[in-house]
């Protein structure tokens, strides 16, 4: 799901960076109107470290495995720092394993941050029904739709992009279709993707509700 | 999975010795006017300043393509599809197979902006320590908690891989291993639980690592008045006398980096 270095044309890694520019600058003035916006530094700079590792995960769905993006699940473990994270878990990913790539960093960046940042907003949703908050249902429902959309607004992103600037010679019907067709073949990664966030948000339930941004119980 | 970047970064050469923000500076332009390349006559030129500044950084061979093997099967990918399916011109054809001329140049045109940014990039890490790196990008503007992120999660990359080993071992040892050859393309419900309590446990453990962090920080004075890891340097002010070969190794690279623009939209 990363769009690597030479593959998109200059304009759109520029309004990529453009558009990551203006999301880090919408993160970064939320981060600051907490009371004292270094105390999350530590947390969120480790679990970014950690999404970076655990992004090598591999799931095996036979006969071949894939490796989840945890999009959905950065943001809702981490919020208004999941932009931020994840701009440099790119960076690293970028620098360390060639995956991905620095002219690309910011449409990159844009793919994932933001529905990450959607999938934050969908997971805070449950607050709105009910007062359960510990409810495992609405966990589970809300972190499973987290990570679903999470993962599928990015793909949908990332299909748009590399099939309309990829030179060839189809006309835009084959094109949409093109978009259409692959969008609907990430239905069953979504479903793993959402199903994995799911198991993981009740772990950390179970675990350490903290890191969910719940008081625990009792 | 090999993290350490450094490992290249002390040599002496040319590129080595070219003042951190400058070359960050000049590099990255380089890289963006890679990107703008759209014409076939331009990539031998592109691929030749590549190879040049590569040849100057004395960065070993091995660093490049031990680097470029990951991304080299996004690269097979390109060239095993693009070819076939992209274009209306056929060359050659093998019954459903078709080779069409469109497809091959613009795989031609995207597999030599890959290597030339690709290798920039890794020109720019090769030669500059991270440290030096983030305090470049710091000076030159980036906010200081992006700045203290990028330092604090690079710090604990390695640590944070080394948990995840020997959790995995572990595992191992007790017995798991991915065994489902049976149903198809359906992931085995108990493997992924167990995949997703071993990702929580690394969060887990990376989150109380983080708290025991804060705490030792918060000691040392972090975050009293709100200051951040790194100070900025002063601005950006390059002495002529001392960097000199800085200064003219920037505007080198602006001039060549303008060069392949302006030779592409003319």
């Amino acid at each position: 799901m990363h769009i690597p270095d030479g593959i998109l044309p200059a304009q759109v890694c520029i309004g990529g960076y453009a558009v990551t520019g203006l999301a880090t600058w919408y993160s970064l003035r939320h981060i600051n109107r907490k009371k004292d916006p270094t105390a999350d530094i530590p947390k969120a700079s480790l679990l970014t470290a950690a999404f970076f590792i655990a992004s090598s995960i591999h799931i095996p769905i036979p006969p071949a495995s894939v490796h989840l993006v945890l999009n959905g699940l950065l943001g809702t473990v981490l919020g208004y720092y999941a932009f931020p994270a994840i701009l440099i878990g790119l960076v690293f990913q970028a620098i360390i394993l060639g995956h991905g790539g620095l002219t690309t960093l910011g449409v990159n960046a844009a793919m994932m941050g933001i529905p990450a940042l959607v999938a934050y907003h969908i997971f805070q949703l449950r607050d709105r029904f009910g007062r359960r908050l510990n409810d495992r249902w609405f966990v589970g429902i809300f972190s499973f739709l987290a990570g679903a959309v999470g993962l599928g607004l990015a793909a949908i992103v990332f299909f748009i992009l590399v099939i309309t600037t990829i030179p060839s010679g189809f006309d835009v019907d084959v094109e949409r279709a093109a978009i259409i067709g692959l969008s609907l073949a990430h239905i069953p990664l979504m479903l793993i993707e959402g199903t994995f966030t799911a198991l993981l948000a009740l772990f950390l339930l179970r675990v350490k509700p903290a890191l969910l941004n719940i008081k625990s119980e009792g | 999975m090999k993290l350490a970047l450094d490992e290249y970064a002390h040599i002496n050469s040319p590129i080595h010795r070219w003042e951190t923000r400058s070359k960050l500076i000049g590099l990255i332009t380089l890289i963006f006017a890679f990107a703008f390349v759209k014409t076939l006559h331009l990539l031998p030129a592109m691929l030749l300043v590549t190879a040049l500044l590569y040849v100057a950084s004395r960065l070993p061979l091995s660093f490049l393509l031990m680097r470029l093997r990951y991304p080299g099967y996004f690269l097979l990918g390109v060239v095993l599809l693009l070819p076939f399916l992209s274009g209306e011109t056929v060359v050659w054809q093998w019954g459903a197979l078709t080779l069409r001329q469109e497809g091959i140049l613009a795989t031609i045109l995207i597999t030599c902006r890959f290597l030339s940014i690709v290798t920039i990039g890794f020109i720019l890490i090769g030669t500059t320590p991270i440290l030096k790196l983030i305090n470049a990008m710091r000076s030159l503007g980036l906010p200081p908690l992006l700045a203290d992120m990028m330092l604090l999660s690079y710090r604990y990359l390695f640590e944070i891989a080394n948990d995840l080993a020997t959790m995995q071992q572990g595992m191992r040892l007790r017995g798991f291993r991915s065994q489902s050859r049976k149903g198809l393309f359906i992931p085995n419900g108990q493997e992924l639980r167990r995949l997703a309590s071993l990702t929580g446990t690394l969060l887990v453990r990376s989150y109380e690592q983080s708290e025991r962090v804060y705490k030792a920080m918060k000691l040392r004075g972090y975050g009293a008045h709100s200051q951040p890891l790194l100070q900025s340097t002063a601005a950006f002010h390059l002495r002529w006398e001392r960097e000199a070969g800085s200064v003219i190794a920037l505007l080198l690279m602006l001039l060549v980096a303008s060069g392949f623009v302006i030779a592409e939209v003319v």
